[in-house]
């Protein structure tokens, strides 16, 4: 199909799916609704690409406008060729912006949470009793003598890896409530959960969607959950804390609260999993930032969180 | 040859004209039979994965459009090594000066090929490069980090079974298993400088060609894997997880319906560590990156389909029987 015509009317759609897609993404920008689909660290080249996009459908309207038809060659026989096959193409990339523009710029939940199952437990710090040939790998959870809760209670591991989250628990086992940071959820989450024992007792406040099992009806036991998101949404993996209402009420899936109350080790499914009684459930807006994401460094982020907590009373 | 007349589509346009002003109209005031929660949570992944890959597919086209265009054809068989073992090396190695994603990586490796990187080296470097280059090893480490074992386990199985692979295709394939239409390409030289806007422009119309060409694989792909992390119950199967090699099987495809980016499917394999045993958790991390729904759709694009499924063989056997060899030793 060498009919130069033919040719300048594929560079034109082609210049306007580019642009259609350059379009997208400015829009998401200004919605502000590009950290529903991928982290903050890929946003910023998602960011960039409606630059080599416009340019490439500018380069293609010149070409079809202005080029010589001599010059306008298909012999690599990149176009498709035909009505049908043109419309399958482009349809296809029409697809996904229809799919944007149309429906809502939603974060996930319940339903991507159940399908993905959610974790209770923060898996890479739990000791190893199911990996075969794992003799060598350290306990991590020293417990200090139960009976004395008023003496120091130690957070000491033998496992270098896992410094961070003992000096974290530290820090946080210090508050008489402890706060559960977005910006240190995972990690928080995982500290606490790798000294469950340890934080037996203790008060927490911490913030996320609602998230039941599918057999369960609207009240009783749920997770209060978030997303972890590393790369974008295909990556998201919902971590949960399980809690314990302590009365009858009425949450539906998806609902943000804010639950404050005292940790427990509860067993369930052979498994030790931290449980909160709650004594506070408050229902709240979605968060700008529904999901979380790892942090470079808790510790330092935690002090830093702190200081601004404290300048802000 | 056929040429598309405006005459001949116009018995075409007119109802396309017609079933697009009713969708226009109709759709907006019935978006709510579209807006339910699986539509909402189908459109955010797939959206998701999509904006994910889209940098690195833009890249990818762009930086082989580059090499097009700037770089003559001869250069690049002056660097690669002659002998196959250093040129396997030399590809192992290149993933860690380029690191790029594998959705980008297949419009630049078909520009490589078209300017004289043996096939076996290319095939290498599409294993290899994804996986053994130092991002993801970070990656891979924060993930497990109380089991660095399994980090250095999965970088040594990837190299492993991109060594072997390379190999293999040196000594069994000797026919170019390319697609044809990149043949053809060598004509489309002398056009290359005649493009409105000079050399610059036609930079920008390549990769538009590109960019067609990978995206349509692309995008089913991600269609594919939205639907079936919208879909599919993954909870339901960790029974599997309980057998001995059922659960490599199971990993091995659940690596393939995933297509997660080789830094994000380390952290998602951690998520796994009780339920299935640390070899198949490998096997997931080392095959995910080097076959999955996006890749093996844009490998077809780049090679012909026997050559194709001969190679997704290789690799699945490749990478089942290493990591349960692997799991021994771990």
């Amino acid at each position: 199909m060498n009919d130069s015509r033919s040719i300048r009317l594929h560079y034109l759609f082609r210049a306007a799916v580019l642009a259609a897609f350059a379009l997208y993404i400015l829009h998401l920008m200004q919605q502000d609704a590009l950290h529903y689909y991928v982290a903050p660290a890929l946003a910023r080249w998602i960011r960039l690409c409606p630059v080599p996009l416009g340019l490439m459908a500018l380069s293609l309207v010149i070409q079809a406008l202005l080029g010589r038809s001599q010059v306008l060659c298909n012999c690599d026989h990149r176009l498709p060729a035909g009505f049908l096959k043109s419309t399958g193409l482009y349809g296809l990339f029409m697809l996904p912006l229809l799919l944007g523009f149309l429906l809502p710029d939603k974060a996930l939940g319940s339903i991507a949470a159940a399908k993905k199952g959610i974790s209770l437990t923060y898996s890479a710090m739990e000791p190893e009793k199911a990996i075969p040939g794992a003799s060598t790998v350290p306990n991590k959870s020293i417990t200090s003598a139960p009976t004395n809760r008023d003496t120091a209670v130690t957070f000491e591991t033998t496992d270098p890896y896992a410094k961070e989250f003992a000096e974290l628990a530290k820090l946080l086992y210090a508050q008489p409530v402890i706060p559960v940071y977005p910006a240190i959820y995972s990690e928080t989450f995982g500290a606490i959960e790798m000294f469950k024992e340890q934080f037996e007792g203790k008060e927490i406040a911490v913030s996320g969607f609602v998230y039941r099992d599918q057999t369960v009806g609207t009240s009783g036991p749920f997770a209060v959950s978030r997303f972890l998101v590393q790369c974008c949404t295909a990556d998201a993996t919902p971590f949960g804390i399980m809690v314990d209402p302590q009365q009858k009420l009425t949450l539906p899936a998806d609902s943000w609260v804010k639950v404050q109350g005292k940790l427990k080790v509860v067993s369930q499914g052979g498994k030790n999993l931290i449980e909160i009684e709650a004594s506070q459930i408050t229902p709240i807006a979605q968060p700008q930032t529904p999901y979380i994401y790892t942090s470079a460094d808790s510790v330092a982020a935690w002090k830093a969180l702190q200081k601004d907590a404290a300048k802000a009373k | 040859m056929t040429t598309l007349s405006p005459f001949k589509i116009v018995p075409l346009l007119l109802p396309a004209a017609f079933l697009i002003i009713l969708l226009v109209l109709w759709l907006p005031e019935r978006i709510e039979l579209l807006d339910n929660v699986y539509m909402d949570t189908f459109k955010t992944s797939f959206v998701g994965i999509l904006l994910e890959a889209l940098p690195f597919v833009l890249a990818g086209a762009l930086l082989s459009s580059l090499l097009q265009v700037f770089v003559p054809d001869e250069v690049l068989s002056r660097w690669i090594p002659k002998k196959p073992i250093p040129a396997i090396l030399f590809a192992c190695l290149l993933g860690v000066i380029f690191p790029v994603c594998e959705c980008g990586m297949i419009p630049l490796v078909r520009r490589l090929i078209h300017k004289g990187m043996p096939v076996y080296v290319a095939i290498v470097f599409i294993l290899s490069g994804p996986i053994i280059n130092p991002v993801v090893y970070g990656a891979t480490f924060m993930a497990f980090r109380s089991h660095p074992d399994l980090a250095y386990a999965r970088m040594g199985l990837a190299f492993a079974v991109a060594f072997l692979i390379g190999l293999i295709v040196y000594v069994t394939v000797k026919k170019s298993p390319v697609r044809w239409s990149m043949e053809r390409e060598t004509g489309g030289n002398a056009h290359l400088h005649a493009a409105r806007g000079g050399r610059l422009a036609s930079v920008f119309v390549h990769t538009s060609d590109e960019f067609f060409d990978m995206g349509k694989y692309l995008i089913i792909g991600c269609l594919l894997t939205a639907g079936i992390q919208t879909f599919m119950i993954r909870e339901s199967l960790s029974a599997i997880g309980g057998h001995p090699l059922g659960s490599y099987l199971f990993m091995m495809g659940l690596a393939f319906a995933l297509s997660l980016c080789s830094t994000s499917d380390a952290f998602v394999a951690s998520t796994f560590l009780h339920t299935f045993p640390a070899g198949s958790l490998i096997a997931f991390m080392v095959l995910g990156p080097m076959l999955d729904f996006k890749n093996a759709m844009m490998l077809m694009a780049l090679f012909k389909t026997k050559f194709a499924l001969y190679l997704f063989f290789l690799i699945a056997a490749c990478v089942f029987v290493g990591s349960v060899l692997i799991s021994v030793w771990l």
